[in-house]
């Protein structure tokens, strides 16, 4: 009896004067000995998997050609550029829980993860611990309308997916369209998607007939298309991603459901996967797309997007790029002239050089609002044609005309 | 506008049909789930990862040797008699006695296996088997359409159930099969193998699931992080359709097919799932033998 | 086959043989105050990235102790636990949201309505065995997470509901990673203390006999339907409770990962491998588990979902009844062969 309590009290006096010690300081200089540090948390396994590994791809380039140039110019001294990964598997929660280990060892200055949620959460763990993040895949409007300072979205917003498509079918379509039709997956991101293109489409006097939205990543939407059939859009407009979009195209064949202007879809139609996955039933599609290797702008590290596109197939193997890839390096490359514009990786005057960019890239221009977001860059329009996607619109970016009614095409 | 009229029961027709398409091949999933399960008392997670198996192994036929995925359905199903055959019996039939926690982890652990290995070996992208037909459809009274792809898969899957049951009534092998589900020990001392039995059923049950892969391929879009939800609704197609019953899980899987299709007409999109789930639910709730099972299943006390 | 063979709980201490175990009931009470204040002073020595791995295996330890009620002890293997966990989160969410109640109100709220909803659901479900009892809560989970993505305007549907933490819109403001660690560990404590409790009074003492002999534990005049009851409502409300402090510390909460199944899985490997109907069982599995996640996580980046599930098979296959009644069998019985187990539960 007397030894439990000696035991007991012995081991909780240890163990309070423990306690007393300070909380141990997070390791410093991540940008010390020649090299500057750069963080990114991906989602390199679990739903977003395939995606996640195209954004590093577009990450690693970045570090490659800048490597290759001698690295980052930084106060008169280059460092090597260091890109340091870690797996958020997916899920938003373990996302900012990388970030805090990101900010324990020093690393302030981040790449962000893939998709709306994980950026989301991210984000969030950024602004708190003065960290500053490029955001390269996180569209949602709504990550920038919680005042964060600390987060710069490379890409053009959500609400720009659909709108862009809308104003293209106006702009170039002839006859014209009068009904459009709108399928959307149930995330917030596609939510946010078809907002803007339903907004866009009543401002350019469309008639919107329909209005359905489907279980995120289904591959069964035949619900949706035989409530839409008898309604007779002149387009479907698919604020979805891959699984939906492929679900899309291939049940409306099956079911009959032929609108005289086709289909245009976010997401889905720039990527390989889709034109493989349908074959000729892909042909006349629109996709929305945030770069092409058409994209005007030119940079100094990277030249014009074609010579981009010439610098990615070399790394993998003669395969063209997407977009993914492309606004991956965008972001790498958005920190490497802020790193440079600010002579420091100071997060806080890196912030600052962030917020002031103005820049023309291979991407596009770089100029962030006051949100964060890059509103000056606008999406472009790609239709499938032979099957490889081409861009349509805008003008100053088009490869081809538009080939309409798209369902033409594929006789 | 005009057509609108008649559009409603038109739909309704067509989300009938759609939906008995559909529940022929989610029948078909849901058979081999419900044979292992019934027999082996086993609830397989991994039975979605096969599926997927049976869907790439057609994928690539087609893309090696341009094979027709309905084809392609011999060859998938024949591999993973192979592989299901070997796992039962030199992996599953280690814990077969262990409390069901146990069987579900290891089932569990071999998905996580199966599905890191698809996406190792054939990407996270997503894939469907293009093919001439399947595109065409056969038009009925106002305007509802059969798509002839899926026409197919669904006459193979009752096909294939009737197979099954003739395999499990009428041959030896099958009646061993009844026999050992039924009382392992006696089966036994009739001299039967019970972990050859127990192995040949799951490789069967992996079989078929090969073939309703092959037939996913050729009418709809999979990858790899489809292999739970697969699995969930064979889940849901066996309960509904009652154990011990290889006809029952073909009705389980229409059952769900048609609530999924009518829920998706009458109701919001995105409620459809919950629908599906409800059903299992209810359907549990007051008779769990489900609609074609025995009640001897459904009383059998768990290991 | 019952199960005699399966863990059975703890025994109360007693030496088996004379004086050479006097220190075992130390571990008990004392041990888990000791415990708790070695975790609160291991906090002083953290960086904030191990914090919060600490505090997620905190709340791991909680959720897997509070299944270990139903699952382990009762031997209903309750394959929607994260719906719980997902509805006290949500709840909490809400009536921070939307009905601005301070936290520390909306955190007992958002257990009792899980709490409630166990029982509620519990009156049907309970009358299903083994597998059948195991998919129907999972159809209940899955169900659940579909209403709360068609609930658009009360949770946000799909694209999540943010928690207001700053400002003036706030009912509680953040309680900063430190705060979330010491609340994680309080109720990972508390938790495991009140299953304990529940586990050595007459209710534990139903359930065990339930989960051994269902049958003959009603005619010898125990109460099943309040006892397991007890146990699910109970496990529930210790579930919502970690949810909800969940919700609270994400901020903003998504239905795809507060109703993930993993989580469930995840919470019953860790149980099993490390002693179902246990009490250290569920905290050493939860420990262990969530450590070895996280570390194949860093160290495979590329193959560690792989690895993590050829572990899980090769830990069922060779430890089936956990690791603590491995352990006490092995002292007890001086039985170290891992392959005595496979040749018990083989064919």
């Amino acid at each position: 009896m007397r030894t439990r309590m000696f035991l007991t009290v012995g081991v909780v006096a240890v163990l309070s004067a423990a306690a007393c010690g300070s909380k141990g300081e997070a390791g410093g200089g991540a940008a010390d000995n020649g090299t500057l540090v750069i963080g990114a948390s991906l989602s390199l396994t679990g739903k977003l998997a395939r995606e996640g590994i195209l954004t590093r791809e577009g990450y690693d380039v970045c570090q490659s050609v800048v490597n290759d140039k001698g690295g980052v110019p930084v106060a008169g001294s280059r460092r090597q550029l260091v890109i340091r990964y870690q797996d958020d598997t997916s899920q938003p929660d373990t996302a900012g829980q990388l970030v805090d280990q990101f900010n324990d060892k020093g690393v302030k200055l981040l790449l962000g993860p893939y998709g709306s949620a994980t950026t989301e959460a991210a984000a969030a763990v950024v602004e708190r611990n003065g960290q500053v993040m490029a955001d390269s895949s996180g569209a949602d409007d709504a990550i920038f309308a919680k005042g964060y300072r600390q987060t710069f979205a490379v890409l053009s917003p959500a609400t720009e997916y659909a709108a862009s498509m809308v104003q293209a079918i106006v702009d170039l379509a002839d006859p014209k369209v009068r009904t459009v039709a709108f399928i959307s997956a149930d995330d917030g991101f596609s939510k946010t998607v078809t907002r803007g293109g339903i907004a866009k489409a009543e401002q350019l006097g469309l008639t919107v007939v329909g209005e359905e939205y489907v279980p995120n990543g289904t591959t069964d939407v035949s619900g949706a298309l035989t409530k839409i059939k008898p309604r007779r859009p002149d387009v479907i407009i698919g604020s979805v991603h891959l699984a939906e979009g492929i679900a899309i195209v291939k049940q409306a064949k099956e079911l009959g459901v032929a609108p005289s202007g086709g289909f245009a879809e976010t997401v889905a139609p720039p990527t390989p996967d889709f034109t493989q996955a349908l074959g000729a039933t892909a042909e006349g599609v629109l996709g929305s797309t945030q770069w092409t290797p058409t994209t005007a702008g030119s940079d100094k590290w990277f030249g014009f997007a074609g010579d981009y596109a010439n610098t990615f197939a070399a790394k993998f193997n003669g395969r063209q790029p997407e977009y993914h890839g492309a606004e991956a390096t965008a972001a790498c490359l958005a920190l490497v002239l802020a790193v440079e514009k600010a002579g420091s990786t100071d997060p806080v005057k890196v912030r600052g050089a962030l917020a002031g960019l103005d820049e023309q890239t291979f991407f596009g221009p770089l100029k962030f609002d006051s949100s964060g977001q890059n509103r000056t860059k606008a999406m472009q329009v790609v239709q499938i044609q032979g099957g490889k996607p081409v861009c349509v619109w805008p003008a100053n970016a088009s490869e081809a005309a538009l080939r309409w009614p798209a369902t033409k095409a594929a006789a | 506008m005009a057509g609108d009229e008649g559009g409603g029961v038109n739909q309704l027709a067509q989300a009938t049909v759609y939906g008995l398409l559909q529940g022929c091949l989610f029948g078909l999933v849901a058979v081999g789930f419900s044979l292992v399960w019934g027999v082996l008392n086993v609830v397989n997670l991994a039975h979605g990862a096969f599926v997927l198996g049976g869907a790439y192994l057609a994928w690539e036929l087609h893309d090696a040797f341009g094979l027709d995925p309905f084809v392609s359905m011999l060859p998938a199903a024949v591999v993973l008699f192979g592989l299901g055959y070997a796992i039962q019996r030199w992996l599953v039939n280690l814990v077969v006695n262990a409390p069901i926690f146990i069987t579900l982890l290891l089932t569990f652990g071999l998905q996580l296996l199966a599905v890191n290995t698809l996406i190792l070996l054939f990407t996270a992208n997503y894939r469907s088997i293009p093919t001439g037909y399947t595109g065409i459809s056969l038009v009925l009274a106002g305007d509802v359409r059969v798509p002839l792809g899926r026409l197919i898969a669904a006459a193979l899957a009752i096909g294939l159930t009737a197979a099954l049951v003739y395999l499990t009534r009428r041959t030896r092998t099958g009646l061993a099969i009844l026999a050992t589900g039924m009382d392992r020990g006696a089966a036994r001392l009739m001299s039967i193998k019970a972990a050859h039995v127990y192995a040949l059923t799951f490789g069967l049950a992996a079989a078929l699931a090969g073939a309703a892969g092959a037939a996913v391929g050729a009418v709809g879009t999979f990858s790899p992080a489809d292999a739970g939800r697969l699995t969930l609704f064979s889940f849901v197609a066996a309960v509904l359709g009652g154990l011990g019953n290889m006809w029952g899980a073909l009705l389980g899987g229409l059952v769900l097919g048609l609530v999924e299709s009518w829920g998706g007409q009458l109701l919001p999109g995105t409620l459809v799932n919950a629908v599906a789930f409800a059903a299992l639910v209810i359907v549990l709730a007051i008779r769990p033998q489900g609609l074609a099972g025995r009640a001897f299943y459904a009383s059998r006390l768990e290991a | 086959m019952t199960h005699l063979d399966a863990a059975p709980a703890e025994t109360a201490g007693v030496p088996a043989t004379g004086r050479r175990r006097y220190w075992l009931p130390v571990l008990r009470w004392e041990g888990g105050a000791v415990a708790l204040l070695a975790a609160l002073a291991l906090q002083t020595r953290l960086y904030t990235g191990q914090e919060r791995t600490v505090t997620t295996i905190a709340m791991f330890v909680a959720l897997a102790a509070a299944w270990n009620l139903i699952g382990g002890y009762a031997g209903y293997a309750c394959f929607g636990q994260v719906g719980f966990f997902g509805l006290g989160g949500y709840t909490a969410a809400v009536l921070m949201t939307h009905g601005h109640l301070s936290f520390w109100l909306a955190l007992p709220l958002a257990a009792a309505l899980a709490g409630a909803f166990a029982a509620l659901i519990g009156w049907p479900l309970l009358r299903l065995k083994g597998h059948y009892f195991a998919v129907a809560t999972l159809g209940v989970s899955e169900g659940l997470r579909e209403v709360v993505i068609n609930a658009g305007t009360l949770t946000g549907g799909g694209a999540g509901i943010t928690i207001p933490t700053a400002g003036a819109g706030a009912p509680t403001a953040w309680l900063g990673n430190d705060g979330f660690y010491v609340l994680m560990v309080l109720i990972a404590f508390a938790t495991v203390a009140l299953v304990a409790i529940i586990a050595r009074s007459r209710t534990g003492y139903a359930l065990r006999a339930i989960n051994q002999d269902e049958d003959a534990a009603a005619s010898m005049g125990i109460n099943t339907t309040v006892a397991k009851t007890i146990a699910f409502a109970g496990s529930a409300a210790l579930t919502g409770a970690v949810g909800a402090a969940y919700a609270f510390q994400q901020v903003t909460i998504f239905p795809e990962r507060l109703f993930d199944v993993d989580v469930t899985v995840l919470m019953v490997v860790m149980v099993v491998l490390g002693g179902a109907g246990t009490v250290l069982g569920p905290v050493l599995g939860a420990v262990a588990v969530a450590f070895a996640s996280e570390w194949l996580r860093q160290r495979f980046t590329d193959v560690h979902s792989f690895v993590l599930g050829a572990l899980i098979i090769v830990a069922v296959v060779l430890l089936p009844q956990g690791v603590t009644a491995y352990a006490r069998d092995a002292v007890r019985e001086r039985r170290l062969s891992l392959l005595e187990n496979v040749r018990r539960y083989r064919l």
